[in-house]
């Protein structure tokens, strides 16, 4: 599946008219990586900014590239023992950055049936690879029906771009 | 653009506060200001010497056994916060804001940076000049000398902990610990870093507010007095 790049956050500081323009008014490449958080296709999103990707029986869990970028380095993450179950809304866990600690909720209700061992030993996956190597838990989906009441990626971009805006 | 909301901030100044009993008041309220019942809240206190440790329970980082800090007349407390180890007592400047950082439109990063700042224009004042952290650092330092340490808990975007600033607490009991985990720095306050004449406390602790309330760019200050009612009324 093609994935589409949304670009959320700065979009509405730049006053650029579309997210899909990002390529005609960005001058460098740092400019890009400083200023654009990445918004996947075919994900959901929470307002809380945690990612759900649902493949059949199965969710996968983790945080978006907005919210690690507003958290900073990622330093320890705090997951659940698969087996557990998680609530719509609930937390599951949290992440250590700046010496913050910030819990993350579950977008959906489910049972946990993996936990991602890697962000033991490389916490930093969730600032690398937030959507990929970073993905924090699955979970076999108790509600399927809970997924409607996420945002798109549309509509989460423009969540976003409205939050930044706020201060 | 429209007109800018006013950005209220009530300021509750406790005295000196049992840690136990600090973090019963700051669990109400985070509940609190979770349902919009209250406005962004700020605590002022002291603690009696205590040690904490964070989400990571780094109690290695203590180097006394526990058996021992009754002796010294202090507590242990496990806590929820990111952080390492570290020491609060009388004459160090707590503030625990408890706000939402979703209305602020803010982060994790950007709200540990203005609480840096917050310290750092604390010690301007007194004419010492403090800077951030360096990466993996967060606090305020002067050279190699640590004067104010961060703290922080993030729950549905609504903050809890917070800042400690050092006026003039006894540095011995940061010789039982390594401070936020990291060896071969020191501690100091801003007693060791100027001769300025100091005002009675309770102004300097007054001070730190007002620079968090322009840092955070509050309108509207609040003080709730006789604030220990606050902390008798939780159960």
């Amino acid at each position: 599946m093609a994935l589409r790049l949304w670009a959320s956050s700065t979009a509405n500081a730049l006053k650029l008219s579309s997210a899909a323009s990002r390529t005609h008014h960005l001058p460098s490449p740092f400019f890009l990586s400083r200023c654009f958080s990445t918004v996947l296709d075919g994900l959901k999103y929470a307002n809380s900014h945690e990612w759900v990707k649902h493949e059949g029986s199965v969710a996968t869990i983790g945080i978006t590239d907005h919210a690690q970028d507003h958290l900073g380095e990622v330093v320890f993450v705090d997951l659940p023992e698969p087996g557990g179950s998680v609530k719509q809304g609930g937390s599951f866990g949290a992440v250590e950055s700046v010496k913050a600690t910030s819990d993350v909720n579950s977008p959906i209700s489910g049972e946990i049936i993996e936990v991602n061992a890697s962000l033991k030993e490389t916490p930093g996956l969730i600032n690398s690879s937030p959507y990929e190597g970073g993905w924090m838990i699955k979970v076999k989906p108790t509600s399927p029906a809970e997924l409607d009441s996420l945002l798109g990626p549309k509509e989460y971009t423009k969540f976003c771009q409205e939050e930044d805006a706020a201060h | 653009m429209g007109m800018r909301v006013l950005r209220s901030l009530e300021v509750l100044k406790l005295g000196v506060v049992n840690y136990l009993d600090a973090l019963k008041l700051q669990e109400k309220l985070v509940l609190d200001r979770k349902s919009h019942r209250i406005w962004d809240t700020l605590l002022s206190l002291q603690h009696p010497p205590t040690y904490t440790v964070g989400k990571r329970q780094t109690v290695h980082n203590l180097l006394i056994p526990q058996s021992e800090l009754e002796q010294i007349g202090a507590e242990l407390h496990y806590t929820q916060r990111g952080g390492d180890i570290t020491f609060h007592g009388p004459h160090q400047a707590i503030l625990y804001p408890i706000i939402s950082l979703r209305d602020m439109g803010i982060g994790a990063r950007s709200y540990v940076e203005k609480m840096e700042l917050t310290m750092i224009e604390m010690a301007a004042q007194y004419g010492v000049k403090a800077c951030p952290g360096q990466a993996g650092e967060t606090g305020v330092w002067l050279g190699e000398r640590k004067i104010g340490a961060i703290g922080v808990r993030i729950s549905n975007g609504i903050t809890s902990h917070g800042l400690a600033f050092n006026i003039d607490p006894d540095l011995t009991y940061f010789r039982h610990i390594i401070p936020c985990g990291i060896a071969d720095k020191e501690v100091t306050s801003l007693r060791r870093e100027t001769h300025s004449i100091f005002p009675p406390e309770e102004i300097i602790q007054e001070q730190l507010i007002s620079c968090f309330a322009r840092i955070f760019d509050y309108d509207n200050l609040i003080w709730k007095e006789d604030a220990s009612v606050v902390i008798d009324g939780t159960e």
